[in-house]
C-alpha cells in the first residue's frame, strides 16, 4: 500500500532508550524505520516530498510533539502523526486527534497498537499522497466518485460531458492504483480520507 | 502478677524501712530522724492504679505491725499510726492523681509543683493533725499536741520528697541520660563529687564546728547539685538528693557535722529544714530544664515532619513528570521484549548478537526504573535526619533527573555550570535535594509566564568560602518585584494554589545545615537563589546525628 519508494516510519523521542526499543520493533514488524533525537534533527533532513508517517512523543526537548505537528500541518500532505505520551494527558490528546493524528498511545504500549496505529498512517499517507498527485479536476472528480455517483451525474454536476468525465475517472482509477470504484471508496474510507478527498 | 509482687516489694520494703527508722528514733522521742515507710506506700499508690489501692494498702499492714510490735510500740499506738500513715498516702496520692491524672513526672515543672503542693506540703500537714491527736490520745512519748505536729510534718515532708521522686523517676523507666558511656562517666563523676562534698560537710567536721563555718561549707555539695539538675535530670536529681539526705543523716546519727548541736530534736529539725531547702529548688530546676528539653525535642519533631509533608507535597505535584520518568524505562523495557518476541516468532536463523544487545538493554531499563523508585522512596521516607559528606554535583544531577519530565513539558533548557574537583559538603541527601528541587520547581513556575523560547535555568555549583560548596539556581523569569526577604517568610506565595511555606522551610533546612539559603536579582531580570553550605568535615566519616 505503501508504494513510494522513500516512504518510511520517522520516530521522534528524545530518549534514546526508548528510541532504540521503537525503532527494532517497528523493524521487527517489517516496517522502514528512521530515528531523530530531537525535532530540531528531523526538520534539519525534512522536505515536503518525504512520505511515511511520524510517531512522535508529545514530550520533547524544545518544540514538543503538538509544535511538531503544527509546523507540519503547513504542507500540502503533512505526514500522518502517531503521539506517544508519557501519560494520559486529556487536553493534549484532545488537541492532538483534533488536529488529525492517526492515534494518541499513551506509554507503555502494547506493540499490536503501535503497529497497528502505523500501518493506519501509512495507509493514509500512501492514499494521501496519491489524491495530491491528481490535478484539481481529478481531485473534484474523485470526490464524486467515492459518494457513489454515475458518470452522468458527475458530468451535469460539473458542467462537462460524459466522455470527458469518463476519462477523468480512468485517469483517477489510474493514478490512485484502485482497480474499481468500489476499491477506491474502500481505500480513502480505510484512510480516513473521504472528507480530504472532496 | 505484677501487682501482688509489687504489694510483696512494697510490704518487704516497707518493713525495711520501718525498722531503719526506729533505728534512727531518738529515745523517748515518738519520731524518727527519718521515717521513709510514708513516703515508700505513697509511691507505690501513685505508681498503681487506682482499682489496686485496696491490695497495697492491706499488703502494709503485717509489715506495719510486725516492725511497730517487734520495736515495743503497744498495740492500739500501732494501729493508730498504720491509720496515720495510710491516711497521709491515700491524701497525698489521691490529690496527685486527681489534678495531674496520671502518676507525676517529674520532667514536667507542673507535675512536679502538683507533688511538692499536695505530697510534700498538705498530705504530711492534714495527716500530722490526726497522727499526733492519736498519740496524744493514747499518751505516747512526750510533748504536746502541737509540739507533736510540728515535728512530724517536716520529717515526713522530707521523707516524701526524697523517696517519691526517686521510686518514680526510676521506675518510669527514666535513665540518668540516655546512651552514651560518656553520659555515664559524667553521672558518676557528678554523684561522686557529690558525695564527697557531703562527707567532708557533714561527717568531718567536729561536732559544732558547722555553727561556725556553716554558711560556707553547707554551699559545698551545691555546685554538685546544680550540675546534677542541669545535665542529669529529674532521675539524677533524684538520686543526687538521697545520697545528700543519706550523708546528713550518716553525720547526725553519728555525731558529727553541723546538726549536732542543739537536742536531738532540734538537730533533727534543723536537718530536715536544711534538706528541703535545698532540695525542693533542685527538683523543679531539673524539671523546667527537662520540660524545655522535651518542648524542644517536640519542637523538632514537627519542624521535621513539616518539611517531610512540604516534600510530600512539592512531589505530588510532580507526579506527571514522575510518572513520565517511569514510563520511559517502562516502554523501552515492553517494545524490546516484543521486538524481540517478533524477531522469534518470524523464524529462521536468530542473529544472537541483537538478541544480546536487546537483553542488554532491557537490563538498563530495568536498573533505571529501578533507580528512580528508589529515589522516590527516599524521599517519600519520614526519616531522620543522616549527616554526611556529599558530593554536591551528584545532588543537583540527581534532582535534574528527577525534575527532567517537568523541566521537558515547560520547555525549559538547563544550563548545569558544575565547578570540577568540587570540595565535598556536610549535610543530608534527601533533605538538600528537597531544597534544590523546591527552587528548581519554583523558578519552572516563574518563567512560565514567559514566551517559549527563553526558559532557562541555570544550576551552578562552585567553591565557597571556608572549604563549603555555594550552588546558584538562576532563572530566566521576571524576577521578585518584593524584597527577596520577603520570599522567605511562612505563607508568603505568588502562586494561586501555594501554601508559602516551600522556600521558609527550605530555608530552615538550610539552617539547621549551618548553611545560608538567600536569593538576589533585580525584576526583569531572573531570580537567583543560592544556598552556602559548610565543607566536609576533615577524615569525617558518616554519623547520624540527634
Amino acid at each position: 500500500m505503501h508504494g513510494v519508494d522513500n516512504s518510511c516510519v520517522h520516530v521522534i523521542d528524545d530518549d534514546v532508550a526508548v528510541l532504540n526499543a521503537l525503532a527494532r520493533l517497528l523493524g521487527a514488524a517489517g516496517l522502514p524505520v528512521q530515528t531523530f533525537a530531537s525535532a530540531k534533527e528531523f526538520f534539519a533532513q525534512h522536505s515536503p516530498e518525504q512520505r511515511g508517517c511520524l510517531v512522535l512523543d508529545l514530550l520533547l526537548p524544545g518544540a514538543s510533539g503538538l509544535e511538531v505537528q503544527e509546523a507540519l500541518a503547513g504542507e500540502d500532505c503533512p505526514l500522518p502523526v502517531v503521539f506517544l505520551s508519557g501519560h494520559g494527558d486529556v487536553v493534549a490528546s484532545v488537541r492532538a486527534m483534533k488536529a488529525g493524528a492517526v492515534d494518541f498511545l499513551t506509554k507503555p504500549f502494547e506493540a499490536e497498537a503501535l503497529i497497528a496505529a502505523v500501518r493506519q498512517a501509512l495507509a493514509r499517507d500512501g492514499v494521501a499522497a496519491r489524491v495530491a498527485s491528481l490535478t484539481p479536476r481529478e481531485r473534484q472528480v474523485l470526490g464524486q466518485l467515492v459518494e457513489g455517483k454515475l458518470n452522468k451525474q458527475i458530468a451535469a454536476e460539473l458542467g462537462a460531458s460524459e466522455k470527458t468525465i469518463k476519462v477523468h475517472r480512468a485517469r483517477v482509477l489510474q493514478k490512485m492504483a484502485a482497480r474499481s470504484i468500489a476499491g477506491l471508496v474502500r481505500m480513502t474510507e480505510r484512510a480516513g480520507l473521504r472528507a480530504a478527498a472532496k | 502478677m505484677p501487682v501482688f509482687r509489687a504489694a510483696l516489694a512494697l510490704s518487704g520494703s516497707y518493713y525495711l524501712a520501718a525498722k531503719l527508722g526506729f533505728a534512727l528514733t531518738p529515745p523517748g522521742s515518738p519520731f524518727s530522724m527519718v521515717w521513709l515507710p510514708n513516703a515508700l506506700l505513697l509511691a507505690a499508690l501513685l505508681l498503681a492504679p487506682l482499682r489496686q489501692w485496696w491490695v497495697l494498702i492491706a499488703a502494709v499492714l503485717p509489715a506495719h505491725l510486725a516492725a511497730e510490735l517487734q520495736s515495743g510500740v503497744p498495740m492500739p499506738m500501732t494501729l493508730g499510726w498504720y491509720l496515720g500513715n495510710c491516711s497521709e498516702a491515700l491524701m497525698g496520692a489521691g490529690a496527685i492523681r486527681l489534678v495531674c491524672g496520671r502518676p507525676p513526672r517529674f520532667n514536667a515543672f507542673r507535675d512536679a509543683g502538683v507533688f511538692l503542693f499536695f505530697g510534700v506540703l498538705l498530705a504530711p500537714v492534714l495527716s500530722s493533725f490526726i497522727d499526733a491527736a492519736l498519740t496524744t490520745l493514747l499518751h505516747w512519748g512526750e510533748g504536746g499536741y502541737w509540739t507533736l505536729v510540728r515535728r512530724r510534718i517536716p520529717s515526713n515532708a522530707l521523707a516524701t520528697l526524697l523517696v517519691v521522686p526517686f521510686v518514680l523517676t526510676w521506675a518510669q523507666g527514666a535513665r540518668l541520660s540516655p546512651g552514651a558511656p560518656r553520659r555515664y562517666l559524667e553521672a558518676g563523676i557528678v554523684l561522686g563529687g557529690l558525695a564527697a562534698a557531703s562527707l567532708v560537710v557533714f561527717n568531718w567536721l567536729e561536732p559544732g564546728a558547722g555553727a561556725r563555718q556553716a554558711p560556707a561549707l553547707f554551699y559545698a555539695p551545691l555546685p554538685f547539685l546544680l550540675w546534677a539538675a542541669v545535665r542529669l535530670g529529674p532521675t539524677g536529681v533524684s538520686t543526687a538528693n538521697l545520697l545528700l539526705a543519706a550523708a546528713a543523716l550518716w553525720g547526725a546519727v553519728h555525731g558529727l557535722g553541723p546538726f549536732v548541736s542543739g537536742s536531738p530534736e532540734d538537730n533533727a529539725r534543723d536537718m530536715h529544714l536544711f534538706l528541703i531547702a535545698v532540695t525542693v529548688p533542685m527538683l523543679l530546676l531539673a524539671a523546667l530544664l527537662a520540660e524545655r528539653r522535651r518542648v524542644e525535642l517536640e519542637t523538632r519533631l514537627q519542624r521535621q515532619q513539616l518539611a517531610h509533608l512540604s516534600r510530600v507535597s512539592l512531589l505530588g505535584g510532580l507526579s506527571g513528570a514522575i510518572a513520565h520518568e517511569l514510563n520511559q524505562p517502562l516502554t523501552a523495557i515492553l517494545s524490546n521484549t516484543q521486538a524481540a518476541q517478533y524477531k522469534l516468532a518470524a523464524g529462521g536463523e536468530v542473529d544472537r548478537g541483537e538478541l544480546g544487545e536487546i537483553l542488554r538493554d532491557i537490563a538498563a531499563a530495568d536498573r533505571r526504573a529501578s533507580e528512580v523508585i528508589s529515589r522516590l522512596r527516599a524521599l517519600f521516607k519520614n526519616s531522620d535526619s543522616q549527616q554526611q559528606d556529599l558530593d554536591v554535583n551528584d545532588v543537583v544531577r540527581e534532582v535534574l533527573d528527577l525534575a527532567h519530565g517537568d523541566l521537558t513539558t515547560r520547555h525549559v533548557t538547563v544550563v548545569q555550570l558544575a565547578e570540577e574537583q568540587l570540595p565535598k559538603a556536610r549535610g543530608d541527601r534527601i533533605q538538600l535535594q528537597q531544597v534544590l528541587l523546591n527552587l528548581v520547581v519554583n523558578a519552572c513556575e516563574a518563567m512560565s509566564t514567559d514566551g517559549a523560547h527563553e526558559r532557562v535555568l541555570k544550576v551552578e555549583t562552585r567553591r565557597g568560602a571556608h572549604d563549603g560548596v555555594q550552588i546558584s539556581i538562576i532563572d530566566s523569569g521576571p524576577g521578585f518585584g518584593a524584597s527577596a526577604e520577603t520570599l522567605f517568610e511562612p505563607f508568603y506565595t505568588t502562586k494561586p494554589h501555594g501554601l508559602g511555606l516551600g522556600l521558609s522551610i527550605s530555608r530552615s533546612i538550610i539552617s539547621a545545615h549551618g548553611g545560608r539559603l538567600w536569593g538576589s536579582g533585580a525584576p526583569g531580570r531572573g531570580a537567583a537563589f543560592h544556598v552556602d553550605l559548610v565543607g566536609a568535615l576533615p577524615g569525617g566519616h558518616p554519623t547520624l546525628v540527634q
